[in-house]
């Protein structure tokens, strides 16, 4: 379980964050909403380590992780995506996704310049798992296609996918599904279902009510740094504050 | 058969050598050029690799050759030791100068970190010049041992061909790995680096080594084979002239530094002017930057890539990733 408390991050005389709880359950996603600047990306990379929060912890499996570099945060289980995907467009999507799998692999500098047998193995047996993730997303076919060539729909999974190739159990997402075509949301949304029965956990940002209500169990509400709401999915819509600071003015 | 088919560069690289080898074993004057060039590819090789890949603007490519250079042939002069014990000296003294600058440096800003290696390739001036007792000063050091058996210019090429097509081997093999992805991956978004899991200075820092353990190589047949060597015998123009050797052939691509060398090398065989020759390297560089980024060899691949896409589309291959 991944489980952040009480943080809060300042930056200069703004306070971003206000002391926010979020949790992720293995095996479930749960929805994060808010406004633009209520605090959702700064939250993500306290949590991810890109940024450090200015207090409070953030705990894998009782792990006290707020201190660790991004990467050690990775190699600790918890993966993100950015929400404008940060990949190179003339890389192909085998290769974004093998590049996910580097913390999959063992071997050092020398073998892999000596080209030694233990490396060429490793090297086949990632490219063997790079291949089984595209065929899972449905991306197979386009093993070969430069990024830069995809729908913004096909970018955003080739993004999850590389989460996923970590082996990652908790997946941070950052507004997957923004700008993507109906039917490539509910094609995400399955992607989604699955990680999450497969024992991942989840935490989704999103503005699409839609696909959080279908996808989260429980949703937590930044307003202004601060948790608005934090409970059922089903019940977010019913409550006035949330109505009053988010849909209220979503809807004027 | 799989190795070959794994390794189309080194197989170009291989192919070049042998037609090299071939085409001036008979006469010394153009086999002292091949040995040269040779040399001098090395050294653009080990640019390609710091600049190209891991998006390192080393300008001091030239001193690691020069540590290399010399660590070799004080191991030969003063201690006497063989040229295999010189040439671990020559790969292991830069790559740990060069590790630890990167480790200090490459949180900065790339134009720091550049003008950072710029300032070590200054630093190694000032020490070979100013450390007569162990240098030489600016005299240099004279009398350097030949190497064995290998003691005739053809045999020196044939060395300087092996350790070109080791170089481009191992190169090859790097950038199909885990590592060298990563530093692609580095060099294109450093945050996307680190969300993959990358530590990037540890990354970093090694691929720097590396680089200076190359350049460092091509310093140690340098030094056995000129059999002298000097303040000025490698120098910041060494790592000027490899950078941009390497960026006109194409940086990215693991032979573009050697097309971009020994189209240089060739080219100041027939141009007339020495004087002229600044002048034109800065003009290909513009002409360069201006019409082909990605150097001679990415304009290549590129207009090969839109010819094929003239042809009708073919099925995507799903057999492999």
């Amino acid at each position: 379980m991944l489980v952040a408390q009480g943080i809060r991050k300042r930056f200069g005389g703004v306070l971003a964050l206000d002391g926010v709880d979020v949790a992720i359950q293995p095996g479930q996603v749960s929805g994060l909403i808010g406004r633009n600047g209520s605090g959702k990306s700064t939250l993500f990379n306290c949590i991810s380590g890109f940024l450090k929060p200015s207090a409070g912890q953030v705990r894998v499996d009782g792990r006290d992780i707020s201190a660790y570099p991004p990467e050690r945060i990775v190699a600790c289980g918890v993966a993100r995506t950015f929400q404008t995907p940060r990949v190179e467009p003339r890389a192909t999507v085998g290769d974004a996704i093998l590049c996910g799998f580097y913390t999959k692999g063992r071997s050092n500098w020398l073998s892999a310049l000596a080209g030694l047998p233990r490396a060429v193995r490793e090297e086949r047996r990632l490219r063997e798992a790079a291949f089984l993730l595209l065929e899972r997303l449905g991306l197979a076919e386009f093993a070969h296609v430069e990024i830069g060539k995809l729908s913004m729909g096909r970018v955003r999974l080739v993004e999850v996918g590389r989460c996923l190739a970590a082996g990652s159990r908790f997946l941070l997402l950052d507004e997957p599904a923004a700008g993507l075509t109906r039917e490539e949301q509910s094609v995400l949304a399955e992607q989604i279902r699955r990680v999450a029965a497969d024992g991942a956990g989840v935490l989704l940002v999103e503005h699409n009510f839609d696909l959080i209500r279908a996808l989260c169990r429980d949703v937590t509400v930044l307003d202004e740094g601060r948790v608005l709401y934090a409970g059922a999915s089903a019940e977010v819509a019913r409550d006035p504050r949330v109505v009053a600071a988010y849909l209220g003015t979503a809807a004027a | 058969m799989t190795l070959l088919r794994a390794h189309p560069n080194t197989l170009v690289a291989v192919a070049l050598c042998a037609c090299v080898i071939l085409a001036v074993r008979s006469d010394p004057a153009w086999t002292d050029t091949a040995v040269l060039t040779g040399i001098d590819t090395l050294i653009a090789l080990s640019a390609g690799l710091s600049f190209g890949q891991a998006g390192i603007l080393s300008m001091a490519q030239g001193a690691f050759a020069a540590l290399g250079a010399y660590a070799a042939a004080l191991a030969a002069i003063r201690l006497g030791l063989p040229g295999a014990a010189g040439l671990a000296l020559a790969l292991a003294v830069p790559a740990a100068i060069g590790y630890a600058l990167a480790r200090a440096l490459i949180r900065l800003s790339p134009l720091a970190t550049a003008l950072a290696t710029l300032a070590l390739g200054s630093l190694v001036d000032i020490v070979l010049r100013g450390w007569e007792s162990l240098t030489g000063g600016y005299i240099g050091l004279a009398g350097i041992p030949g190497l064995g058996l290998i003691n005739t210019p053809l045999g020196y090429l044939l060395l300087v061909c092996a350790m070109l097509c080791i170089s481009v081997f191992g190169y090859e093999n790097l950038m199909h790995s885990r590592h060298g992805r990563a530093l692609n991956v580095i060099r294109h978004d450093r945050a996307r680096a680190r969300a993959d899991g990358v530590d990037v200075n540890a990354v970093l820092s090694t691929a720097l080594a590396l680089s200076a353990a190359m350049a460092g190589s091509a310093g140690w047949v340098y030094a056995h084979y000129i059999s002298y060597l000097g303040p000025d015998s490698l120098t910041t123009n060494t790592s000027i002239a490899a950078l941009l050797t390497a960026v006109i052939g194409g940086a990215g691509y693991i032979l573009g530094p050697v097309f971009g060398t020994v189209l240089f090398e060739a080219l100041q065989r027939f141009l007339p002017a020495q004087e002229a020759q600044g002048l034109f390297y800065g003009g290909a560089l513009v002409v360069i930057l201006l019409v082909a980024r990605q150097g001679l060899l990415g304009l290549a691949a590129t207009s090969w890539r839109g010819r094929r896409r003239l042809r009708p589309v073919q099925a995507p291959a799903s057999a492999a990733v």
